[in-house]
């Protein structure tokens, strides 16, 4: 394994899932600008090419809001309890200022990649 | 167990398997309800595109796509762990140490021969029963030291830890393999030498090993059996100080010697021992003199616990030698790779 040039599948799709999971958290609060609960959420990622497992979302949607980032709210929709999130007023501004340091992120890595 | 009819069922048998991993806790309920939701939405989703309700069967590639109960509710519980990774390299070398340093040489060494004795000398039982008690020991150890930092992990004794670090109160580098001393090497041939030549004085100067007691007492007959082989490794000692001073680029030769000296020097313990009393016996003239036998016995019981200790140490002392080759063996064949390979 250590010889071959290319990296075996697991490798990349580890090394891919790292990868998703530093967007991730961007992602999510800039989708919340919208209120939406956890299915629709989901779905609006996973059609702008950002696939996450429920098992990831939830808990990540419950720590966001322990941070202040989120406010939710349970509603009965379609005869279910559903529980709708958006961002609060601290979670817009951390938005703000992770996409300024994404975009920082992004241009270093340009500049990078122009050197090599 | 019968079949869920419809997909409904499907999903609550689902999240209650789920839940049943989960701890019991309103936050974790909320996640399940949100979990429920979630599969539920997916398969009116899925019927929205089909035009007709789904199977049971139909729905539960949806939940085979979601994942097993426990992984899923390893993902929604809270993350624990019995020892985090900040304490986990110190409570495994903490393991090794008390299973594999302590506990099995004190078993072997004082145990099994405790065992020897109070089974009539038996070998065989006494083998079986040590065996038996290491078992139990190294299960009650491992849990007892497991406990322990399981309880340190929860009273945040690792950021002790991390506090108490001082970059300048680190160790020296050890170096892989290296040399012995030149001067430890004289120093030991020196003393071999003066060794040598007082067991060869011995004979014919009791004095120089019984002191005034030469006077009455003088060497059982059990060390003539044995005087040779002594000077033998006396011998042995100096001619491996003697080949270390000259070659001390063979790194391996002083451990490997060391080792090997040992060995013999045990296997020789083991048949004095053996021989058991007397170890020294009184003159003829000093026969009758009840104040010359207590002296002997004394002397005689004396030489016997220092050969005990000597055999007890030298097994100890082995044990640990012959790990540290093992692991110098493989440092130096680690050394012997590419430098990219040695950081593994």
């Amino acid at each position: 394994m250590a010889n071959s040039t290319i990296a075996s599948p697991e490798i990349l799709e580890n090394l891919k899932l790292e990868l998703r999971r530093g967007c991730l958290i961007v992602a999510v609060l800039a989708q919340l600008r919208i209120e939406q609960y956890g299915y629709t959420l989901r779905k609006a990622l996973a059609d702008d090419g950002l696939v996450i497992d429920e098992g990831t979302l939830y808990p990540l949607l419950r720590r966001l809001e322990t941070q202040g980032l989120l406010v939710s709210q349970w509603r009965e929709e379609d005869k279910r309890n559903k529980r709708f999130y958006r961002l609060s007023p601290s979670g817009e501004q951390t938005l703000n200022q992770l996409l300024s340091e994404w975009q920082r992120i992004n241009a270093s890595l340009n500049k990078i990649l122009q050197e090599a | 167990m019968s079949k869920p009819k419809n997909p409904t069922e499907l999903v609550d048998r689902y999240l209650q398997a789920v839940r049943f991993w989960l701890p019991k806790t309103q936050q974790q309920e909320e996640l399940l309800t949100e979990l429920g939701d979630d599969l539920r939405s997916q398969i009116e989703a899925e019927e929205e595109e089909l035009g007709r309700p789904m199977t049971a069967e139909e729905a539960s590639a949806i939940l085979k796509r979601c994942g097993a109960p426990m992984v899923v509710a390893s993902r929604l519980g809270p993350k624990q762990y019995l020892i985090g990774p900040a304490l986990f390299p110190i409570y495994w070398f903490v393991l090794k140490m008390v299973l594999f340093w302590i506990l099995v040489p004190v078993f072997i060494f004082i145990v099994g021969p405790a065992n020897w004795a109070n089974n009539g000398k038996d070998w065989g039982m006494a083998a079986l029963q040590t065996f038996g008690d290491l078992w139990s020991g190294l299960f009650i150890a491992a849990g007892i030291v497991t406990l322990v930092f399981a309880i340190l992990e929860r009273t945040s004794a690792q950021a002790a830890i991390a506090c108490k670090f001082d970059p300048l109160t680190l160790p020296s580098v050890q170096r892989i393999g290296r040399k012995p001393s030149a001067l430890k090497t004289v120093c030991q041939l020196i003393f071999g030498v003066f060794g040598l030549v007082w067991l060869l004085l011995i004979p014919n100067y009791p004095v120089l090993i019984l002191g005034p007691a030469a006077a009455f007492l003088h060497a059982a007959p059990v060390w003539h059996k044995f005087y040779i082989p002594i000077l033998l490794l006396s011998a042995l000692s100096l001619a491996r100080s003697g080949f270390t001073l000259a070659k001390p680029q063979w790194e391996w030769f002083p451990p490997v010697a060391e080792l090997v000296q040992a060995v013999f020097t045990l296997i020789l313990l083991n048949f004095i021992l053996e021989g058991w009393f007397p170890f020294v016996v009184l003159t003829e003239a000093a026969k009758n003199s009840v104040q010359y036998i207590k002296v002997a016995a004394i002397v005689n019981v004396s030489i016997l616990l220092s050969l005990a200790g000597a055999w007890l140490g030298l097994s100890i002392a082995i044990v640990i030698q012959l790990w540290q080759l093992m692991t110098n063996l493989r440092k130096w064949r680690r050394a012997g790779q590419p430098a990219s390979l040695q950081a593994q």
